[in-house]
């Protein structure tokens, strides 16, 4: 490797500050919950049927939110407007921004039909959100709760380049996890018991899933991994995301899945497993956009870019 | 046919006579006074405000118990892609190839969404024009050095447009060359129809060879990476990366694939671990 040129970087990091980060957390669990309203809704009892309202009306209330998020960053929120003039399939931005209108369009007809099942609004409004409109909220869920990961992997970013399939497969896994958290915590507030232990059945498989991910991606990445694994921003990353935001959760759902705990006590000890799980997510998302701005400021790891 | 740059790093002189008329033309602001302690050069990088850089290699070389240096001098700019990152990364189609297939910036379509910036492989890029929270200009004299750091916080929910080299777009409709070309006093910067371009660069690099120049091109065929040749590009006295050229640019569009798949692979995972957990009581 020759001299690079007075160690200057040679690219441009990310001008994205908390409120990506904050998008990308919330847009996440957002998708996520997509998927845990089909799922829910494949099981007819009326917990499963609860479960299923809940994360409706929560992925929605998230659609509200998160437009707003994302377009701050944007400085002149008219802007925004923009992205609507065109469809570009290999632009993951442009996707995203019709996948998240899309969703939100889909998260909206559920809720009605939901309101209309329940008398709130008129009953035939219920035929203007047919039943198709729930896996199709599931695919576009998922959708939304990876394509961030591929977004920011397909840019020149050395630490996000070589993590093409780790940060895309991650994504989808923390926002799994950080949904059946959100859900777990509402059915556990609105006595739900029953479907919580199924939710952080699921929400364990999602948790070991990221953790196996994150570390492959520390070995495949080597020095690029640098900016993401060590140092204070590693630190950082291995105590709130693995270590408070994986393990410790997991451990806790392990115990209540074996051990029959008092009602209250256990549901104090979902209340920490979910905010735990939550915000781990969190620190993953922020991790890695500051992560990406070190890394672009290795000029090494810059000059011999990632396939 | 497209136009583009050869730019030739065995007849710059240094004098950043491109880099003025650049900034000048295109009415850029300045990016202070601040020296670098690199050589010559305290320009330092391109930005959204420089779209000519000279860079200053400087390589002191030990010659019979006597140390000399040996100079190189390069005026790096936008290389205008064949396989554009920034073309395909933004959202808003701001970023177009226009009739003369150069890469152009509409800075009315633009949204400041910043992704252009992160995509391209060379680093060149970059938001400008931001307005802070309190309405004024964001200006980039105050900030060079710590450019970087200042922007994230200063910038931080404040507008903008990427900016890069036009080249000189408004020029060329007029039948003009564009300015850093016409300044450059060694035609070191050369302007004109990229294959004619690169046939003069092929003749020159053979003559420079012949020589005993260690000269090489970099750009004018497939930089590889999906990038395909650059549209600007140049003759290099030494390797790319001591003038801060990635010797190994990537396409960040060619990893989607790979990222799409991933994710539906852990989705559809995760889901039919959700079904069999639901419905297997």
């Amino acid at each position: 490797m020759n001299d690079t040129y007075y160690d200057r970087p040679l690219l441009k990091g990310p001008h994205w500050g908390s409120n990506v980060v904050t998008y990308l957390f919330l847009g996440g669990i957002m998708g996520g919950l997509g998927l845990i309203q089909t799922i829910a809704g494949s099981e007819k009892t009326p917990e499963a049927i609860r479960l299923r309202r809940d994360a409706r009306y929560a992925s929605f209330a998230l659609a509200v939110v998160c437009p707003p998020i994302l377009i701050s960053h944007l400085g002149r929120p008219e802007r925004f407007l923009n992205m609507l003039r065109i469809l570009k399939w290999r632009s993951p931005m442009s996707l995203g921004v019709w996948g998240l209108v899309a969703y939100t369009g889909a998260a909206g007809a559920n809720v009605m039909r939901e309101l209309a099942d329940e008398g709130t609004l008129p009953r035939w409004m219920r035929h203007l959100a047919p039943k198709v409109l729930n896996p199709v909220q599931a695919l576009l869920g998922a959708f939304i709760a990876g394509y961030t990961g591929v977004l920011i992997s397909a840019t020149a970013i050395p630490l996000w380049g070589k993590g093409k399939t780790h940060i895309p497969a991650a994504s989808v896994c923390s926002s799994a996890s950080g949904a059946c958290a959100l859900s777990s915590l509402l059915s556990t507030l609105g006595g739900n018991h029953t479907v919580t232990r199924k939710l952080e059945r699921l929400e364990m498989v999602a948790a070991l899933g990221e953790l196996a991910i994150l570390r492959h991606f520390r070995t495949h990445a080597g020095p690029v991994g640098a900016p993401l694994f060590e140092g204070e921003r590693g630190e950082r990353f291995e105590n709130y995301t693995v270590v408070a935001g994986i393990i410790a959760p997991t451990i806790l759902n392990l115990i209540g899945q074996v051990v029959n705990l008092p009602k209250p006590v256990d549901a104090v000890r979902t209340i920490l497993a979910s905010t735990l799980t939550l915000a781990g997510a969190y620190v993953f998302r922020e991790s890695l956009i500051e992560a990406g701005k070190l890394s672009a400021n290795d000029p090494k790891a810059a000059h011999r870019q990632p396939q | 046919m497209a136009t583009g740059f050869f730019t030739d790093a065995t007849l710059c002189i240094g004098c950043k006579a491109c880099e003025v008329a650049c900034k000048q033309w295109n009415e850029l602001p300045s990016d202070g006074f601040v020296f670098s302690g690199n050589s010559y050069d305290n320009t330092s990088e391109l930005s959204g405000t420089t779209w000519r850089h000279v860079a200053f290699v400087e390589e002191r070389a030990v010659a019979e118990d006597t140390v000399v240096s040996a100079w190189s001098m390069v005026s790096d700019v936008c290389k205008h892609c064949t396989n554009a990152a920034c073309h395909e990364a933004c959202p808003t189609g701001a970023i177009i190839r226009n009739e003369f297939g150069n890469i152009f910036i509409q800075p009315d379509v633009c949204n400041g969404c910043g992704y252009c910036v992160v995509a391209c492989p060379f680093g060149v890029v970059d938001l400008i024009g931001h307005v802070d929270p309190d309405g004024v200009l964001y200006n980039l004299a105050t900030l060079h050095d710590d450019r970087r750091e200042a922007e994230q916080t200063a910038l931080q929910g404040s507008g903008g447009v990427a900016g890069k080299c036009t080249l000189c777009y408004d020029r060329q409709r007029s039948g003009f060359v564009p300015a850093c070309a016409k300044a450059c006093p060694t035609e070191s910067i050369q302007f004109g129809d990229v294959d004619e371009l690169r046939e003069r660069a092929r003749v020159r690099v053979e003559t420079l060879q012949a020589r005993g120049v260690d000269a090489s091109l970099y750009g004018a065929d497939d930089v590889g990476g999906g990038i395909g040749p650059l549209n600007a590009f140049f003759l290099l006295t030494g390797e790319p990366e001591s003038y801060n050229l990635p010797s190994q640019p990537v396409l960040p569009s060619t990893r989607q694939a790979h990222g799409y798949a991933a994710g539906a692979l852990a989705a559809l995972a995760l889901a039919a671990v959700g079904f069999t957990i639901f419905r297997g009581r």
